[in-house]
């Protein structure tokens, strides 16, 4: 094709297009100048890696501090067997290492990328930064799932929760998102355009009416179930064990292995759904897959820690500041921000009232619901707000 | 050729089309005018396969129904009339989703050409439409005009051969020129001729009438959901027509050498 398409006596634009494959004498100035010329998929690449090399520090930091004195090395050198004398590792300190804050770490690291890419999953759904399964009611869905399963899955559904054992309460979780989420769709959604408006509103609610039934559910039960639903309801890693992430992390893992096909995708519907189409993507497929990759996600993430907000807007929106809008980088490196920033906040609220614990969804709180404020302030005009 | 073989479409209990048929040639621009609400958008739409309709349309004799959305996107590429996008997309981004999203011909077409292509594609793309230094700015921050020639660079990126495989594919422009200076009229109008004398075709719904008469090989002409008349410019831009067409009274003229039809909105008779 020649470009040369242009009115005749008429130069095409003075300014040289930069070619992406030039030579450049560093990698990192070759990154910089592909940003200039609108690619940052080189930039994307780089903080992919930078953040998984975050995220395996964040990880042993986190297995190394708490309350309790209890090394690390000691354990390393228990496990290598090059020292085996009681002094190197008490049976105190193994408990603490592999029962206590190894599972809190990965529960961490699973629950917040489970978090972070539905939330951005959610976003380029509803083609909106401001989409969050814990504002829209998704979470309040998930957790009314959660509520129901405690309160009357020992009763009414006794049979069923034997069956499914452990899994009873993410799937119980995972359904009460899904028909929220689904119901979300079909509201704020008409003829391919989604209000935002309207999506917010019928969240709140969503989140209210799954709030008010909860609230029956916990009218009805009974002591026992009471103090199930307190522990539940806390929102937070403290009861991290290695059966909750048996139970949450088959879901997590298979739902992330999704996201990657869903970003070209996601890509194609920021232009909205006819255009989406126009481009090859089988667009109702995409959002059913969609919807249920973030109902599963945020329905095991609920089930095993609770309520804990702001991780799904945070997160993904700082990182389109840095690396832009593309999916097929913004999934990933949510994944790895926003289990960093859990196992972060964690540490947060295990550390600063030793030997007591803050509970986390106070941390994201404090830190997400401000930033939350900014940016609806600062996108307020292009989001027809 | 993109055929439609009576498409009626229905909206509500309201029918916007009735019965319409045209035929588009590859090798030749097709231009679908009339006055607003006749339904040339939506007669656009049932050709991209996005509306559900009575009818039948064939794109190069496959009926669009049978086809998957990504090997109807190697066959054809829709500019819309607006785009509002979400979020911060780099103008290149947006120009290599049209090679990077779905249709597998421009992934053929990269692997064919060698790699770094779908930049140089994306790179072209946007030189066709004077966009050339605009790779690196952010959609958003673009005017509406600008917004629009990105678009199209996106459309032509996606069907970037007129003919692949021996098979023509077709650009389907909602108002191309709508919101472009007139110099970038011209840049687009002769972009899209250029498309089709190398073998591909164009479909535009357009408004203005001194580019069809000037670009368009074949004119469809709408009125209330219907095709009141068909064929050269120079056979149905008559006065009669402008009359029954668009209400309007008013003196088709012609350009002395070659007889190409004008017209002046100072002529009209009140």
């Amino acid at each position: 094709m020649q470009p040369g398409n242009t009115a005749a006596g008429e130069t095409l634009h003075p300014m040289p297009s930069a070619s992406p494959r030039r030579r450049s004498p560093s990698p990192l100035a070759a990154i910089r100048a592909d940003r200039d010329a609108g690619d940052r998929s080189g930039l994307a690449r780089l903080l992919i890696l930078f953040l998984a090399a975050v995220t395996l520090f964040a990880f042993g930091a986190s297995v190394m501090t708490g309350a309790a004195d209890a090394s690390v090395g000691n354990l390393l050198r228990w496990l290598t067997g090059t020292e085996t004398t009681d002094a190197a590792l008490s049976l105190r300190d193994r408990i603490i290492i592999l029962d206590i804050r190894l599972p809190r770490a990965v529960l961490g690291l699973l629950v917040g990328a489970a978090l972070a890419v539905s939330g951005a999953v959610m976003q380029g759904l509803f083609r909106n930064p401001l989409a969050d399964p814990g504002l829209v009611g998704v979470s309040a869905g998930a957790g009314l799932g959660a509520v129901v399963t405690i309160v009357l899955g020992t009763s009414v559904f006794s049979g069923l929760f034997t069956l499914v054992g452990i899994y009873a309460l993410p799937v119980a979780a995972f359904f009460g998102a899904l028909i929220t989420t689904f119901l979300l769709y079909r509201i704020a959604t008409r003829g391919g355009q989604t209000s935002v408006a309207t999506m917010l509103l019928a969240g709140v609610a969503l989140a209210a009416l799954a709030g008010a039934v909860t609230g029956v559910l916990i009218f009805l039960a009974d002591d026992k179930q009471l103090r199930d639903l307190t522990f539940w309801g806390l929102g937070s890693l403290a009861g991290a064990s290695w059966t909750k992430i048996a139970a949450a992390a088959p879901i997590i893992l298979a739902s992330l292995a999704v996201v990657p096909f869903l970003a070209r995708g996601l890509n194609a519907l920021t232009l909205g759904e006819a255009a989406a189409f126009h481009m090859g993507v089988p667009v109702q497929r995409l959002k059913t897959v969609a919807v249920v990759t973030v109902a599963a996600s945020t329905g095991a993430a609920v089930a095993v820690s609770g309520g804990i907000g702001f991780v799904g807007i945070v997160v993904p929106h700082v990182l389109r500041l840095l690396i832009g809008p593309d999916n097929r980088y913004l999934l990933p490196a949510s994944a790895l921000l926003g289990g960093t920033l859990l196992i972060a906040a964690d540490m947060v609220a295990r550390t600063v009232v030793p030997p007591a614990e803050l509970p986390i969804g106070i941390i994201t709180a404090f830190a997400g619901a401000p930033f939350f404020l900014w940016i609806l302030l600062r996108g307020r005009a292009q989001m027809g707000l | 050729m993109i055929e439609a073989l009576d498409v009626t479409v229905r909206m509500g209990s309201k029918t916007v089309l009735h019965n319409v048929s045209l035929t588009a040639q590859a090798g030749e621009m097709t231009a679908i005018v009339g006055p607003n609400g006749s339904g040339k958008t939506t007669t656009l739409k049932a050709i991209a396969g996005e509306l559900a309709c009575d009818g039948r349309v064939l794109i190069g004799g496959d009926d669009i129904g049978s086809l998957q959305p990504w090997q109807l996107a190697t066959r054809r590429a829709v500019l819309p009339q607006a785009s509002v996008i979400a979020f911060p997309f780099t103008v290149r981004e947006i120009v290599r989703m049209g090679l990077t999203v779905g249709a597998s011909s421009s992934r053929g077409t990269a692997a064919r050409a060698g790699h770094g292509s779908a930049d140089r594609i994306a790179e072209e793309a946007l030189e066709a439409v004077d966009l050339g230094g605009f790779a690196g700015r952010l959609y958003q921050e673009l005017s509406g005009g600008e917004q629009q020639r990105v678009q199209l660079a996106r459309a032509l990126s996606q069907i970037w051969e007129p003919v692949r495989d021996g098979c023509p594919a077709f650009l389907l422009l909602d108002e191309p020129v709508s919101s472009l200076d007139i110099r970038h009229q011209l840049t687009v109008m002769r972009l899209a001729a250029d498309y089709c004398r190398r073998g591909g075709g164009v479909v535009a719904v357009m408004h203005d009438l001194n580019l069809t008469a000037m670009f368009a090989d074949h004119v469809v002409m709408m009125k209330e959901g219907r095709v009141v008349a068909a064929g050269a410019p120079r056979a149905v831009m008559t006065d009669e027509m402008m009359e029954t067409v668009f209400g309007c009274a008013m003196r088709v003229s012609a350009v002395p050498p070659s007889g190409m039809p004008f017209v002046l909105p100072q002529t009209t008779m009140s």
